[in-house]
């Protein structure tokens, strides 16, 4: 098979792989490769039409396909190559990628690899929801793939089954295209999507929103033509009496976003078990020495800004690793603490200043974010109101880690 | 008058506590930032929205391009401007920023491509 060389290869063209391959090619990596699977660079944001986006990094409130046009310019301005209607199928511990396209296949052996290959959608499959298999049944993202990029309106009377950001979103863009949203269900006891989310897509057009709730049965033959609704009590069981048929011919589902990490199992990557994404450093290293992780495949991101500053932190990390074979070590270990549902990077090397993300395990008022290292508080800062929805970024100077042994996070009153 | 509102500049989402008369916002309590109180002030006197949509495109590479109202509008005309885009194609090539319907419905607002899609013939 013919094999080609390359600095830097970066596995996926979504917001998280164009920032890190024109990163990369800007500190100096020469030969840089992004492989993109799709006809287009840009990724999901290609059918993110709504707008809110780069309100962190650009100042300002733009759209989906906006912002992938800049970052899309910014690649072409720094002559980093890519290729499109490329897949990967398979990646080695060695950095070697096996690639398939229309020319056939091929190997890339690269110095090192960046991989940001995103999330897919949890399906009607992984939630086991009984009852018959009509068609009507859609996730999210699916929908609106269809509507605002081919032009296909995908029912007339909708029920939406959880409160994440995309389900909102689309319950907003379902009901402006003319269909009836007739309610968005969440099991948990509080929306899943971010607060602006929850007002201008749901309370702006008088969608109600039933917390606590969720779709015990999927009614219909060759269609669907209804639901039934039911509470749910502290441990998720159904509360018995509650309930209800819903009529409608679309169940849309936004029940969660998996890492899409098979490539990095084939490399032997570890996996952390609360996100599905990589373990990595704060070099964006995984457990692989030269691989690299970052965006959606990482952990689950709410914003794209943080996609974007994620990204190109791992793009740099990923060219000195191939300028120079090898990056220091990082033996100070982060852990979560109460209140912490994850935070990121798992362990530092202390050389640097580091931009620490974290999500609460629930959503409080008026908390502190408390670092510790050895017992001693490092960092302490007040939230007015913290979400498992909303991402927590925090930034540590170089000069307040200790050489090594632990940092816990915490997020308490 | 005295309402909770959630503050939608940012994915923070600030939930405010205002307080208003019936020309002017008096305060607000519990923002993170000073950007909630345009915001806030707007959302009591004259709520706005960014509409964003998508009009079939003539000999595009895809059958649609991604819009949007370069500024706000009204909340209550967004279904307005929804049913005037519902009129609307373009032709390729087309590129992000191009004025596909000017001053739409007389709101002060231009319609412009978020996308750019190249022709093929």
């Amino acid at each position: 098979m013919h094999t080609t060389e390359v600095d830097v290869a970066v596995i996926g063209g979504g917001p998280a792989g164009l920032a890190a391959v024109t990163s990369a090619k800007n500190a100096g990596a020469e030969r840089v490769l992004l492989i993109e699977r799709d006809e287009r660079l840009g990724g999901i944001l290609n059918q993110c039409i709504h707008d809110g986006f780069g309100t962190k990094v650009l100042g300002e409130s733009i759209t989906g396909p906006e912002y992938a046009q800049i970052y899309i310019d910014k690649l072409q301005e720094a002559k980093a190559d890519f290729c499109l209607n490329t897949m990967v199928l398979d990646l080695t511990p060695e950095k070697v990628l096996t690639v398939c396209s229309a020319e056939g296949m091929r190997r890339i052996k690269a110095g090192a690899v960046v991989l940001a290959m995103g999330c897919r959608e949890r399906t009607r499959g992984a939630l086991g929801i009984p009852g018959p298999r009509p068609a009507g049944v859609y996730t999210a993202g699916v929908v609106q793939n269809y509507m605002n990029l081919r032009n296909i309106m995908v029912g007339r009377q909708v029920v939406i089954l959880g409160s994440g950001d995309i389900g909102l979103i689309m319950a907003r863009r379902l009901t402006l295209e003319g269909a009836k949203v007739e309610c968005v269900a969440e099991i948990l006891p509080y929306p899943s999507g971010l607060a602006r989310n929850v007002v201008q897509c749901l309370e702006d057009f008088g969608i109600p929103l039933y917390l606590s709730t969720t779709v015990t049965r999927i009614h219909g033959t060759g269609r669907v033509k209804g639901v039934t609704l039911a509470q749910v009590g502290p441990k998720w069981g159904v509360k018995s009496g509650s309930q209800r048929f819903v009529e409608c011919d679309t169940l849309m589902l936004s029940v969660g976003l998996i890492p899409e990490n098979e490539l990095s199992k084939k490399a032997g990557v570890a996996l952390s078990p609360v996100t599905g994404g990589a373990i990595v450093d704060d070099w964006f290293q995984t457990s692989v020495p030269g691989i690299f992780s970052c965006g959606n495949v990482l952990h689950v991101h709410d914003v794209v800004d943080y996609v974007t500053l994620e990204a190109e932190a791992a793009g740099r990390s990923a060219a000195r690793y191939a300028a120079a074979g090898s990056l220091p070590s990082s033996p100070i270990k982060v852990k979560p603490g109460q209140g912490v549902r994850y935070v990121l990077p798992y362990q530092i090397s202390g050389e640097d200043a580091v931009e620490f993300s974290l999500r609460a395990l629930a959503p409080e008022k008026d908390r502190h974010v408390v670092f510790r290292s050895n017992g001693q508080v490092i960092r302490k800062m007040r939230e007015l109101m913290v979400a498992p929805a909303q991402m927590i970024r925090v930034k540590l100077r170089a000069d307040r880690f200790p050489k090594e042994g632990e940092i816990t996070v915490e997020v308490t009153e | 008058m005295k309402g909770e509102l959630i503050c939608a500049v940012c994915p923070v989402g600030c939930h405010v506590t205002a307080e208003w008369n019936e020309t002017d916002l008096l305060d607000v309590q519990q923002a993170a930032c000073k950007l909630a109180w345009p915001y806030i002030r707007s959302e009591i006197f004259d709520p706005r929205r960014v509409v964003t949509s998508s009009v079939p495109v003539v000999g595009g590479e895809i059958p649609l391009v991604s819009v949007k109202t370069d500024s706000p509008v009204p909340k209550d005309r967004m279904r307005d401007v929804m049913q005037s885009l519902a009129q609307v194609t373009v032709q390729a090539p087309v590129n992000v920023g191009d004025v596909v319907v000017s001053n739409i419905l007389g709101l002060g607002a231009n319609i412009r491509a978020t996308k750019r899609i190249k022709k093929v013939s």
